[in-house]
């Protein structure tokens, strides 16, 4: 039954011979399936046997399975095209080909690779942007959070009465990290020296505070405050004063604490 | 014999085909990849460009500059370059805050330079208190030290707190109410 496919197939190719190159344009199919054949054959040893004997080959595949006949139709013209005259054509579209498509998809990979490299460079520098580290007021809950955490903490540590030294000291140690412990030691050393013999009361309240920068675990705040200054001694007098210095605040767990006074001195 | 050959031919072909196809997959499944790569590269960038946060941020840090500058230019003043002065002042402000100076800005004039007093003023902290970008609205509390220098006697240092609130106009963020933060308001 494949035999006289063949034939009309072999027949019909005959008839057609010189179109048969025009005709591999259309058929890209069958250029593609012959040029695995034509790739390894290129030497004189396998070119031969479809060469000179074009017809014992497909007798040949008469013996084998039916299965195989199916992909035979297919198959058995474009290798015979190779063995024909105008193979040179199609083998060298084929070579070509064969080296066209991976040199494309090399490309591809190539192209697409370096606008993937360049989309993430670009997103994680602009991700990078200073503006974008900072979270101030972009968190609004940490924002605010960290605000209330550290006017609580100013209002606490800034205020000293005579009557109780030790909760001034307990405010010290619950809101105190780093550097801020020495600081705050020397801001209050004079109010603590003078505090028993004047009575003194100091209160600060924080009354304007805003995050400068947020990033994580660490924050910057300018703090506004007033200190209320009471000398309950001889004749009380209150005497108000305005500060305003920057606080670097550290994370401890789930609250905020002052590692840093910055009073802006010269 | 004939027939040993044209098998090992077939085999041949169905093997270069083999050789073949793996690589033809290799390439594509590379073509793939990287095409995926840029795909999600690209949403990455978009993402990170359109990103609200980020405008926000980028707002707030744009009104913190130009509120800063807006704070140092309204307390610097040179009596010899008054009017200079006083239209970078006018620059720096827009609403109520702009007008009044426009309407105060002879008397003004002639009170600096009857003292010849020259004002310099450097901030020393800030930060955005509240910032409204809809409204174009945004508060800025300034941590300020002014030296004034008269023709006579030492120059006079003070540091102001001051708070700000900015309006955004087509000429970016201007002042449109500034003021000294209040002291002893709160009474202990």
């Amino acid at each position: 039954m494949s035999t006289t496919r063949h034939l009309v197939n072999r027949r019909r190719r005959l008839a057609t011979t010189p179109s048969r190159t025009a005709e591999n344009g259309p058929e890209p199919l069958a250029g593609v399936t012959a040029a695995p054949a034509t790739a390894t054959e290129p030497g004189p040893p396998a070119a031969p046997a479809t060469t000179t004997e074009p017809a014992p080959v497909t007798e040949t595949t008469e013996g084998e399975p039916d299965p195989d006949g199916g992909s035979d139709p297919g198959d058995g013209p474009g290798r015979r095209a190779e063995g024909g005259s105008p193979d040179d054509v199609p083998s060298r579209r084929d070579s070509r080909l064969r080296i066209t498509l991976p040199a494309v998809l090399c490309a591809l990979t190539v192209l697409l690779g370096a606008v993937a490299v360049w989309a993430f460079a670009s997103a994680s520098g602009l991700r990078d942007e200073p503006a974008r580290q900072n979270a101030a007021l972009t968190d609004i809950a940490g924002t605010s959070e960290v605000k209330g955490r550290i006017s609580e903490a100013v209002g606490a540590v800034f205020s000293y009465d005579y009557a109780s030294p030790a909760r001034s000291d307990r405010a010290a140690s619950t809101y105190l990290t780093g550097r801020a412990v020495q600081q705050h030691k020397d801001m209050l050393a004079d109010v603590r020296e003078q505090a028993p013999e004047q009575k003194l009361v100091l209160t600060t309240t924080v009354t304007e505070s805003g995050v400068e920068f947020l990033d994580g675990d660490r924050a910057r705040l300018l703090i506004f405050a007033d200190q209320s200054n009471t000398r309950t001694g001889k004749d009380e007098e209150t005497t108000y004063a305005a500060a305003m210095f920057a606080v670097d605040a550290v994370r401890r767990g789930d609250t905020w604490l002052i590692a840093a006074i910055d009073t802006f001195t010269r | 014999m004939a027939r040993r050959r044209t098998t090992t031919v077939k085999t041949g072909t169905r093997r270069t085909t083999g050789t073949r196809n793996p690589l033809l997959l290799v390439a594509l499944a590379l073509v793939v990849c990287a095409a995926g790569a840029a795909g999600w590269g690209g949403w990455q960038r978009y993402a990170a460009s359109h990103d609200d946060a980020a405008s926000f941020a980028q707002a707030r840090d744009d009104a913190l500059a130009a509120g800063e500058q807006a704070v140092q230019n309204m307390n610097t003043l040179n009596h010899k370059a008054l009017e200079q002065g006083l239209d970078s002042w006018e620059q720096s402000t827009t609403g109520d805050l702009h007008r009044q100076l426009v309407d105060g800005r002879d008397a003004f004039a002639k009170q600096i330079a009857e003292a010849k007093t020259v004002s310099t003023a450097k901030v020393l902290s800030g930060a955005v208190t509240e910032l409204d970008q809809r409204a174009g609205r945004a508060g800025v509390m300034v941590a300020l030290r002014v030296t004034v220098t008269a023709p006579k006697g030492e120059p006079a240092v003070k540091e102001s707190r001051l708070l700000g609130t900015l309006t955004r106009t087509s000429g970016g963020w201007k002042l449109s109410a500034l003021g000294q933060a209040p002291v002893g308001s709160t009474g202990g």
